[in-house]
């Protein structure tokens, strides 16, 4: 289909696009990105700065001459200083210059505070100045582990609780995606890791979160108005739902990442030296597969964990009998059903025992594969699918 | 139920109003030390000390009040977990306010030479006339406060002595016992003495200072200290069932033992001072010549609260546990502004840009989005102003970062609800019937989104500290003003656009919302 249709259609929100006849490209995308970043974590480990390993850090503006990394490194020396790590940087229209060393004694810490601000040309109230001990890094990192597994158990009992458990895995699995992939553009660029990452971190999940709710609860009123009919499989019904968000979807991830970009340029112009830019750059990555995740990656798992349930897979059988095609072909819901304002109802859904498939997922999904649709077809379900006449 | 133009012109005017007030009162938001400069400083117990909570609270009261004594705009002291942060924005002498905080003050015993009540103090007495302190005077057996006033000189408070050990019989064995006197004995002369040295300040052993006591009721003046907390083994409040009154039992180490024989025997009837950073804690009045054994009593009216303070100041000296700095930040107005500049122009333009893209996708309705966007950063403006003000809420870098990630919740709520409006067109609606049938819809979807975000925003703020609890703070205010904005402002100003002459013309058309023929 000519890329100015699709286009067209997304615009017009008539898209069609079948999701779910391709989760497996998504799972492979999503595992691949997954492992991406869970082997980088474990070869190259992250670079964790100074507020979880503890340290000093100056920075002093310069009130006239250029900084020299070697000139400053000199200053060092001569205070007994081994191993500072020098920096020189623009802030705006200032030079600056950023010394980064393990001192133990604070009246030390204050020599080389005076020694920066000689050399700076500034008073030694001037200069910023950073110390964390060892255990205060720790502690910051130990709260935020704390406060983000007691929010994931909150966050999955919220969505048990307003939706069904197997949409709250589906949310946690897709969370833990973006967790490790987040993660894996920290350790890939060797960003450093500071409390604001922590921040980006949170701000993501809650995010990716955020969005996986507009898609579920979009997800709940199509179950509620389709399911019953019994015409509709629970990928049809997926579909369906993500189509008629996609444009919320992207809309949202625009008007989201605009800010964040803004935040990101003007990290890059400003704040040199002081790490925006780094938080913004994760904070952009992560937004990015906040989005993809909720569809690509949350939504296909809730639908493998509902299609083995014994409710759809009847629906399945009997449509699969009747229309005597491969039901798996048939994961596009036709435009003529429209929603209907019956009131919401998954409760039923989340009681429905679990029963053994049949075929295990993976050769369901490789039989879908092959029956793979058309997508975003307009055409009649019948038309398109006697094609793929396979049992 | 009021009309919806009411409900918008409502919303229009409260927002108005509180700006007004917030801009004619001129209150700004309190900004964050990253944002104008200033000194952070994070204090923890030393080592693995367990059962710290009370003692890390009475820390802090005494750390809060070394900092009231720098005199700093607004300070923000907090405890935060094991660790007391001090937050001192706009400081200027970061290095010196540094020491300050994090010094162990040293405990001082001080000659009294004089005391007069302080300029200034609520009670307003004639110098002539001792005025009682805090421990007023109660009917114990042989005290007589009313003789007090007539004292011109140093006495111990014409008590019965109070001699040690309840169970030693005082003839045989005499304890010598400290009395806090029942008045501070004043000068006949009116005599003006400098300023206290106060809290904070430096104070010199080897000299005489003039000091307040803890409730600035009472100017001391001291001489040079005569020994230090280090004479002090330990100390314990107890309470004496013989005078039914609480007392303050030491033992002294044996260099301390000695020194305070010297003491004794150089100021008895005389008082002493116990100087904490400067402050006066306690005045006891020296009873006996000689300590015969390693232990004393301080007897005056304590409270039980009154008497387990002071044990505690005996016995710890400045803090009732060990502090160590775990981490410090020093920023300078420089690099503050920097920062602030750089949160306004990275918000402005996001923001900015938002609109346009509204703009560009929703045509007309994208007024929607402009208009609540708008209202909803004058409400975050206003809010942080006043809680600023009230609560001393400060507005760290952290927390402009939520705030500008905030911009897209507050932007998704409207697309929400607008994609919505779109979907009910398409049917066949007409604007009028989809703008409140869809906003059901939506805003269940805003709540449930908003609920988690909401959740995540709480428990960090609870759980975390330092500025990843800013952040929070700030998401989560943005996001329950999302829920309140989508309710009051958002849905009625669709509902009077739908109501309005607008609705028939092409301009309130987005683009996908005509109406699609059932496709077969």
């Amino acid at each position: 289909m000519p890329i100015k249709e699709v286009l067209a259609d997304l615009f017009n929100e008539r898209s069609k696009f079948d999701f779910m006849g391709r989760k497996r490209v998504f799972f492979a995308v999503s595992a691949l990105a997954v492992l991406v970043g869970v082997v980088s974590l474990g070869t190259r480990q992250l670079n964790l700065g100074i507020d979880f390993e503890g340290g000093t850090v100056w920075q002093a503006t310069m009130a006239e001459k250029e900084p020299s990394v070697a000139d400053v490194r000199e200053v060092m020396t001569d205070l007994g200083i081994s191993n500072p790590k020098v920096t020189v940087g623009v802030t705006g229209d200032d030079e600056v210059v950023r010394v980064q060393a393990e001192v133990a004694e604070d009246a030390a810490k204050e020599r080389v505070t005076d020694a920066l601000a000689d050399y700076a040309g500034i008073s030694p109230d001037a200069v910023d100045f950073k110390d964390v001990g060892p255990t205060f890094g720790r502690e910051v990192t130990d709260k935020a582990l704390r406060a983000l597994i007691v929010f994931l158990i909150a966050v999955s009992l919220y969505l048990a609780l307003r939706f069904e458990w197997k949409i709250a895995v589906a949310s946690l699995a897709s969370l833990l995606h973006d967790l490790a992939i987040t993660v894996g553009v920290y350790s890939l660029t060797g960003f450093e890791v500071t409390p604001a990452t922590v921040i980006a971190v949170l701000t993501i999940l809650g995010y990716s979160l955020y969005d996986n709710v507009v898609v579920f609860d979009k997800v709940k009123e199509n179950v509620g108005a389709l399911a019953s009919t019994g015409r509709y499989t629970y990928s049809e019904i997926m579909n369906r739902s993500l189509n008629q968000v996609l444009m919320r979807s992207l809309n949202t991830a625009i008007t989201t990442l605009i800010p964040v970009l803004a935040l990101l340029v003007v990290g890059v112009g400003i704040l040199g030296a002081v790490g925006i830019r780094d938080f913004a750059l994760a904070l952009f990555v992560g937004l990015l597969f906040g989005t993809y995740s909720s569809v690509f990656t949350a939504a296909p798992i809730l639908v493998v964990l509902k299609e083995r349930e014994a409710r759809y897979r009847a629906i399945r059988h009997r449509i699969e009998a009747r229309e005597g095609v491969g039901v798996a072909s048939r994961t596009t819901v036709d435009r003529a059903a429209r929603p209907t304002d019956r009131p919401v109802d998954a409760a039923g859904d989340a009681a429905d025992e679990e029963t053994p498939a049949e075929e295990t997922s993976l050769e369901r999904a490789e039989r879908e594969v092959r029956a793979r649709p058309s997508t975003s077809s307009l055409a009649p379900r019948g038309r398109q699918q006697r094609r793929r006449k396979r049992r | 139920m009021r009309g919806p133009l009411v409900r918008v012109l409502l919303v229009f005017v409260v927002v108005g109003v509180a700006l007004t007030a917030v801009v004619v009162s001129d209150t700004t938001p309190q900004l964050g030390l990253d944002l104008q400069g200033g000194l952070s400083v994070v204090l923890a117990p030393k080592g693995d000390q367990k059962n710290v909570g009370d003692k890390l609270d009475k820390a802090l009261d005494i750390v809060r009040s070394r900092v009231d004594a720098l005199g700093v705009a607004e300070p923000e002291i907090s405890r935060q977990g094991d660790t007391i942060v001090v937050d001192l924005p706009g400081v200027k002498e970061q290095r010196r306010a540094r020491e300050i905080i994090g010094r162990t003050a040293e405990l001082q015993f001080r000659p009294v030479l004089n005391v007069i009540p302080a300029a200034g103090s609520p009670l307003d007495v004639p110098t002539t006339t001792p005025a009682p302190v805090e421990t007023a005077p109660t009917t114990a057996p042989g005290e007589a406060p009313e003789t007090t006033p007539d004292a011109p000189t140093t006495q111990g408070a014409a008590s019965s002595d109070v001699l040690g050990r309840a169970q030693e019989p005082p003839t045989e064995e005499p304890t010598t016992a400290l009395e806090t006197p029942e008045a501070p004995p004043a000068d006949t002369t009116t005599t003006t003495l400098a300023d206290p040295v106060g809290a904070g300040a430096e104070f010199p052993a080897d000299q005489p200072i003039v000091a307040e006591d803890k409730d600035g009721e009472f100017l001391y003046q001291l001489g040079p200290a005569e020994a230090t907390g280090g004479a002090i083994k330990t100390a314990d409040a107890d309470f004496d069932p013989q005078s039914g009154a609480w007392a303050v039992n030491l033992e002294f180490t044996s260099d301390g033992f000695d020194q305070w024989n010297a003491i004794a025997a150089k100021y008895v009837q005389q008082q002493v001072a116990i100087v904490l950073d400067g402050v006066v804690q306690s005045a006891p009045t020296i009873q006996e010549e000689r300590f015969t054994e390693n232990a004393a009593v301080i007897t005056g009216n304590f409270t039980q609260g009154e008497a387990k303070d002071l044990a505690l100041v005996l016995k710890f000296g400045a803090l009732p546990v060990e502090l160590e700095q775990i981490n410090e930040l020093r920023v300078s107005p420089t690099v503050g502004r920097d920062q602030l500049n750089a949160g306004m122009v990275a918000g402005a333009a996001g923001m900015a840009l938002v609109l346009v893209y509204v703009m560009l996708y929703y045509r007309f309705l994208g007024i929607v989005v402009w208009i609540t966007l708008l209202v909803t950063a004058l409400v975050v403006y206003v809010l942080v102003a006043w809680l600023g003000q009230t609560i001393g809420l400060t507005t760290t870098l952290a927390g402009v970062v939520g705030l500008i990630v905030s911009i897209g919740i507050a932007a998704d709520s409207n697309i929400v609800y607008l994609e919505r409006l779109k979907e009910e067109l398409r049917a066949g609606r007409t604007l009028r019937s989809a703008a409140d049938r869809s906003f059901k819809a939506a805003f269940r979807t805003i709540v449930a989104a908003d609920t988690v975000t909401l959740l995540g925003a709480g428990l960090l703020w609870l759980l975390a500290i330092g500025s990843v609890r800013g952040f929070a703070f700030f998401l989560g205010l943005a996001t329950a003003l999302d829920l309140v904005i989508a309710y009051f402002l958002m849905h009625p100003l669709v509902v009077v656009i739908s109501r309005s002459r607008l609705r028939d013309s092409r301009l309130v058309r987005m683009p996908g919302s005509s109406p699609v023929k059932a496709d077969v």
